[in-house]
């Protein structure tokens, strides 16, 4: 009898078989089977295996864990979890390598706080610094040989047409602009820059009166200026 | 062969309880309850009470036994508690500390 026991426990470490359960703690550094049920918690240096059939409601931590039955309790690995199908994980999930294959089920939490981060971030750090660098060396012989010239002429285009524009939005902006801060309260820079309407009215009266005139002036002359009137009805309204 | 082993190094602090055959080659602490047979092996370490239908022990068993057919302690063997049993066999070499019953 012994020697037949003898015979399986070499064939197959530690086993739980299907018809026992245990009820503790459970510690040891060899692989371990379960077929049968398990409650509490598992510690081990080597492989927890989690036959099909089997259950484990424990907290488990080894080096692997290997699921192909039903495990409720949180699951830590130094190495890998893997989830194969048909096995059942209810509980968070700690390790560094992680497999979940089709067909299995796994609701929980999944941190793989050990070893990846540091390539990720060396990842990170290299994919920002290799970019970074590399257009710098790519672009700056290459302007300086053949793109450059044409860049420069490119930017004095630019630079002709984008004054252009800005000469054109500076000249439609002011008016804008000047159209607001006038019903404020009369500033002169303002003023300046605005029609020369109001160099002319500022010369006769005084600024409030300048600013109100204006106001209504531009209110009434310029209907095209979406943000004029509604001061203007503003102050038609306070009247 | 579906055995349930526990292996030399692992230890088991709790409850055992099933319908099979369980070889202990660990340590067992707590509480054994088995309708089938027991096997301490040498390595093995059981600090329990145990109600089974048969135990063989080669190694170390400290704790009440209750076997409902046999109990049977091999040379070099160790127990120190009472032993409830209709058939004993304690063999040469054996070391046996603990009453024993076998009134059934």
């Amino acid at each position: 009898m012994a020697r037949q026991s003898q015979s399986t426990a070499a064939d197959a470490a530690t086993l739980i078989g299907p018809g026992i359960n245990v009820r503790g703690r459970v510690s040891g550094e060899e692989d371990l089977h379960i077929e049968g049920r398990l409650e509490g918690s598992i510690e081990l240096t080597e492989t927890v295996y989690v036959a099909t059939g089997g259950v484990v409601v424990a907290t488990v931590q080894a080096r692997d864990v290997v699921i192909s039955g039903v495990v409720v309790g949180n699951v830590t690995a130094d190495d890998s979890v893997t989830l194969n199908a048909g096995g059942k994980l209810m509980g968070d999930i700690t390790a560094p390598r992680i497999i979940v294959s089709d067909g299995a089920s796994f609701s929980g939490n999944v941190a793989m706080g050990g070893e990846p981060p540091p390539p990720r971030k060396q990842r990170r750090q290299a994919a920002r610094r290799a970019p970074a660098k590399a257009p710098e060396k790519g672009t700056k012989p290459a302007a300086a040989a053949k793109k450059a010239p044409a860049k420069t002429v490119s930017k004095k285009a630019a630079a002709k047409k984008a004054p252009s524009n800005k000469t054109t939005a500076s000249k439609k902006a002011p008016t804008r602009v000047a159209a607001i801060p006038t019903p404020r309260g009369a500033r002169r820079d303002d003023d300046d820059t605005v029609v020369v309407k109001h160099a002319e009215v500022e010369s006769g009266k005084s600024a409030r009166g300048v600013a109100k005139k204006s106001s209504k002036k531009a209110a009434k002359k310029s209907p095209p200026r979406a943000r004029v009137p509604k001061p203007g009805k503003r102050r038609v309204g306070r009247r | 062969m579906a055995n349930t082993v526990i292996g030399s190094t692992i230890v088991i602090d709790g409850e055992i309880t099933g319908d099979e055959d369980l070889v202990v080659q660990g340590t067992v602490k707590g509480r054994v309850g088995l309708r089938q047979n027991i096997y301490v092996e040498e390595s093995g370490v059981v600090e329990a009470n145990v109600e089974t239908a048969t135990i063989t022990i080669l190694g170390t068993v400290t704790g009440d036994v209750v076997a409902t057919e046999r109990a049977e302690l091999k040379s070099n063997c160790r127990v120190v508690g009472d032993i409830h049993a209709p058939r004993v066999l304690i063999a040469d070499g054996a070391s046996f500390k603990g009453n024993v019953d076998m009134d059934g």
